[in-house]
């Protein structure tokens, strides 16, 4: 009954997978229900229970579909991959043929995309990457807006009353950092201290490694002070060793370490320690110390904060209403703590993204010229394979899979090249870029990359294969002479090289502008010669020394015995040295009048800084030993300050007394000015110096408490020849002061670092831009010599002169590269208004920047189709000839 | 004697089909009467889970198919073992005694356990 045999070729073929299964379950149960049968059943009962035995007939046949189309899948997918492999063998092998072709490729391809991915990882750790704090979308930086509506720190009474009346906030903080002398370890050490006020640890949600973090019994005025050190810090200093082993004294006070906080955490500006901010609290609406930073009530906006904030300091200082508008706040305003610390960023960031993407772009035309003149080469062997029946889809498959494989090839170099190119980043950036340390190329980064290789490709690999496989439908196997055939890619050739050179001119002259601005801040007169100057920050402890005038007196034997040094030709402190960045300015009273005020920078001195950095004197006389701190005292201004304040009048003799400071401490007490000095380049190298008003150390010492600048003339000329005996003359009169030297020409270099690194990036990406250019030149007239060597040696053949050939085909490129730079001039001149905040004193479209960079772009592009065309013109026309 | 029947373990079905195969071509039907008469209802399985079974070994290369007539003259799908099903079998057979012995050493002989 069992028995039977299978039929070949039956006559029941194989129907769909679906009628299949039904047909076999529908025999199966007939057969069962015969077998019934014979066993006596009825025919309809028989068929009944046949049924019910076999079991549930619908969920079976739908297994058995799945089983069936499970596996139909995996052999299609096995089917697939199989033939992008072969596709993929067959692209390499394709490109090990032509390595010329597959080098530039590669290496075009990795210049855009390392270019690409090493700005991205710059752009992605600046700007995109949260800040290393829990939940720091909602921490928010308040400030005071100035009448003019500006903004400036805040003032303790103005923290303390917006800390109790604001609703916006879960907590709100005051704080500051500074350079400070630290004792204590095993050597003097100047690291940055922050004073932070109660609520700080809770609004950045900081969980200590070890110990405590200082808690509201710590922030009072008159607890006991004590510190939080940095991870980092706490390890290489102190060994990590028990945090009851250590005290340290900083700035006046000696204080125990309670607590250590993660190594990443260093807000604010790098700080290593923390310590108390209430002890320096104060009741001034006008002294403006501190910054503030908060943490914004979950579902609080940023703006509903700055109304409540600009609202309650409107209603606060109507409680002094003598206080002097300028320095009283006038509102206030909130910003993100990340627009903060990036914020000034962005710009030039943003813009070198930009250039960096017109790299990659004309990187990427290039690509695509080279794989349209490649594909004359191999339009013959698409042909063949076209004959040989591949669709037009096949075959644009292969061409793109092709481009993949140059893709992965070129995006692998590249993200070497970003990582070498991150580095150079790294340590090349500007102190001022924020988080540049935290920089390099991480998985994000590795995406773009990859993303942009990708896209690279499919957008540049797409079109010529589509172009190249309709163009093989013309029937390239038919001519069997290339030499007078018309070739459609000539134009869309000439056409992307025009766009490249365009694209080149646009980058150049946004870097030749960065050049020009660079040599005009160059050229510009700082007020003083640092060159042969070293200097060395100092900060002496207040606890060995305790008054400001102890103070003055060791600085005053510092600079008696630097002075008598052979290899010092003069030294001199000051509070701000110029350069450096930022310089006090406070309200400064006039002749006599406590209620005729100005404001002015405000710098503490002595005579021979002013020899030293050879800021000149102008008038009068400097600071000498008539100045002690019993005689009267007496000042310096600049003559910025001496034109604004006393304008057509004569300055010596007047009176004047800086605010700030002093005028907490001491009574006010007028100085009679006694010399004019040349103005001086302090906050901005690229702004016009800040009137400023000099004090004698010996008469003001109490800024020079927290530290100054003692600078040191080189006899010798050469600024390192004095770091030697500076040093060792700071560690002869205190061994306790953390000694580092720096030269005031890295000073100066520090405050052009971000534009240098601004114009060497640009200036880089343009020459790249431009080399990119000059190959595509090269390729178009390479090719064009090529394919015109047959025309070209017959013309030479019959007596033409073969440098006019030459002349002929360099022309012809020629007349490319100017239409590409009349595009590009517009470009240009519309593009480089995005500098227009970087440039000094030269204007976006400069007319000699944009003539410059043309002849240098009109020049290289000459050389780049001088090379080829005169190769071609040189060879033998019989050669040619006979080739064919 | 009352034997409750026993519950298939996953996989041992094919061991079985495989088995019943070896001894010649059958249609699906055929391989679940063979089934129903060696192992004398000792399983509890519905006759029609046979052939997703038939399925998955035939896309594994086992068994092959093909549509033929009985000596009835009914249509019926005939299957035969493939020269790799025919490894599959001895290597799963080894497996099964290993098992079985395996289990027998830790529950004790059939005879004993009675």
């Amino acid at each position: 009954m069992s028995g039977g045999r299978p039929r070949a070729g039956s006559v029941f073929g194989r129907g769909s997978p679906r009628e299949d299964v039904e047909r076999e379950i529908r025999a199966h149960i007939a057969l069962r229900a015969e077998e019934l049968e014979e066993a006596g059943w009825s025919p309809r009962e028989a068929l009944e229970e046949a049924e019910r035995l076999f079991g549930d007939r619908a969920s079976i046949a739908e297994e058995c579909r799945r089983v069936t189309e499970r596996h139909d899948r995996s052999v299609r997918r096995a089917k697939m991959w199989g033939s992008f492999m072969h596709d993929v063998k067959y692209a390499l092998r394709a490109l090990a043929r032509s390595p010329g072709f597959t080098l530039a490729g590669v290496l075009t391809l990795a210049i855009g995309i390392g270019a690409n991915a090493a700005i991205f990882s710059v752009v992605y750790g600046v700007l995109l990457k949260p800040l290393p704090y829990d939940e720091p979308e909602a921490l928010v930086q308040l400030f005071e807006l100035r009448n003019d509506g500006g903004t400036m720190s805040v003032a303790w009474r103005n923290f303390t009353d917006w800390d109790e009346g604001l609703e916006s906030f879960g907590g709100l903080a005051a704080y500051n950092s500074g350079p400070t002398t630290v004792l204590g370890g095993d050597l003097p050490l100047n690291v940055r201290v922050a004073t932070v006020s109660r609520d700080f640890w809770d609004v950045f949600r900081v969980v200590p490694v070890r110990g405590r973090l200082t808690g509201p019994e710590d922030h009072t005025p008159e607890a006991a002070p004590v510190l939080v050190i940095g991870q980092r810090l706490w390890e290489s200093e102190f060994g990590g060793r028990p945090l009851d082993e250590i005290t340290l004294e900083v700035g006046s006070a000696r204080a125990r370490v309670v607590g250590v906080v993660p190594a990443g955490f260093d807000f604010p500006d790098g700080s290593e320690l923390w310590g108390q901010a209430e002890p320096f609290g104060n009741t001034s609406r006008t002294s403006h110390n501190w910054r503030v930073v908060g943490r914004l009530d979950a579902g609080t906006s940023i703006d509903v904060a700055e109304q409540e904030a600009d609202a309650l300091t409107k209603v606060i200082v109507q409680d002094e209403p003598d206080a002097d508008p300028a320095f009283i706040a006038a509102g206030a305003t909130a910003v993100t703590l990340r627009e903060r610390m990036v914020g000034s960023s962005r710009t030039p960031l943003v813009l070198l993204f930009g250039a960096a993407a017109l790299v990659l772009l004309v990187a990427c035309t290039n690509l695509a010229s080279t794989l349209l003149a490649r594909g004359t080469t191999r339009a013959r062997e698409l042909e063949i394979r076209s004959s040989l029946g591949a669709g037009r889809g096949r075959i644009v498959r292969q061409l793109l899979t092709e481009g993949l494989v140059l893709a992965l090839l070129g995006g692998t170099a590249g993200v070497a090249l970003a990582v070498g190119l991150t580095r150079a980043l790294r340590a090349l950036g500007p102190e001022g870029l924020p988080r540049i340390d935290d920089v390099g190329v991480n998985g994000v980064v590795l995406l773009f990359a990859a993303g942009i290789a990708v896209v690279s490709t499919l957008a540049f690999g797409l079109f010529p294969a589509l172009r190249l496989t309709r163009a093989s439908s013309g029937g390239a196997l038919r001519s069997g002479t290339r030499g007078n055939t018309v070739d459609p890619r000539g134009p869309v050739w000439r056409l992307l090289v025009g766009i490249e050179v365009a694209l080149a001119l646009v980058l150049l002259a946004g870097s030749g502008l960065l050049v020009r601005s660079f040599q005009q801040l160059m050229s510009e007169d700082l007020g003083f010669d640092g060159r042969d100057v070293a200097t060395a920050p100092v900060a002496l402890s207040r606890i060995k020394y305790e008054t400001d005038h102890d103070h003055a007196r060791l600085y005053g034997e510092l600079l008696a015995e630097l002075e008598a040094h052979p290899a010092v030709l003069s030294a001199g402190l000051m509070s701000t040295l110029p350069a450096s960045g930022s310089l006090p300015n406070y309200l400064m009273e006039l002749d006599g009048d406590l209620s005729r005020t100005t404001v002015g920078g405000y710098v503490v001195a002595s005579a021979g800084a002013f020899d030293a950095l050879d800021i000149p004197l102008l008038r009068g006389r400097h600071f000498d030993d008539r100045d002690g701190p019993d005689d009267a005292h007496v000042a310096i201004v600049s003559e910025g300050f001496a034109e604004a304040t006393w304008p057509g009048e004569d300055p010596i003799g007047r009176q004047v007394t800086g605010g700030g400071m002093d005028n907490f401490w001491e009574e006010r007490r007028f100085a009679e000015v006694v010399g004019v000095v040349g103005d001086v380049r302090v906050r901005d190298l690229a702004a016009e110096p800040y009137p400023t008003v000099y004090f004698p150390y010996t008469q003001r010492p109490f800024r020079i408490q927290f530290g100054a600048q003692v600078v040191a003339e080189a006899s010798a000329g050469d600024a390192a020849s004095v770091v030697g005996p500076l040093r060792e003359t700071i560690r002869r009169v205190d061994p306790d002061v953390p000694v580092r030297v720096v030269l005031q020409r890295e000073v100066v270099d520090s405050a052009l670092a971000s534009r240098r690194f601004m114009m060497m990036l640009l200036g880089g990406f343009s020459v790249v831009c431009l080399l990119l250019a000059c190959v595509g030149i090269y390729g178009v007239v390479a090719y064009s010599v090529a394919r015109r060597t047959r025309e070209m040696g017959i013309r030479v053949a019959l007596g033409a002169d073969p440098s006019s050939v030459g002349r002929m085909v360099v022309g012809s490129s020629m007349r490319l590269v100017v239409g590409g730079v009349v595009v590009g001039i517009a470009g240009a001149v519309f593009a480089t208004r995005l500098l227009r905040g970087l440039l000094y004193e030269v204007q976006p479209g400069d007319p000699l920047t944009l003539a410059g960079v043309t002849l240098v772009l009109v020049a290289t592009a000459l050389l780049a189709s001088w090379i080829p065309a005169r190769a071609g013109t040189r060879t033998d026309p019989m050669v040619t000839m006979r080739a064919e | 004697m009352t034997k409750r029947p026993l519950e298939l373990i996953k996989g041992t079905l094919d061991v079985l089909i495989l088995k019943t195969l070896s001894a010649g071509a059958l249609h699906g039907y055929g391989i679940s009467r063979s089934l129903r008469d060696t192992t004398q209802n000792d399983f509890d399985v519905e006759e029609g889970a046979l052939y997703p079974a038939l399925r998955r070994l035939e896309k594994r290369g086992y068994v092959e198919s093909e549509w033929g007539v009985t000596d009835t003259g009914r249509e019926a799908k005939f299957y035969r073992l493939t020269p790799a099903g025919r490894a599959e079998l001895e290597s799963s057979v080894q497996a099964w005694h290993r098992y079985v012995r395996a289990m027998a050493r830790v529950l004790g002989s059939p005879a004993a356990g009675g």
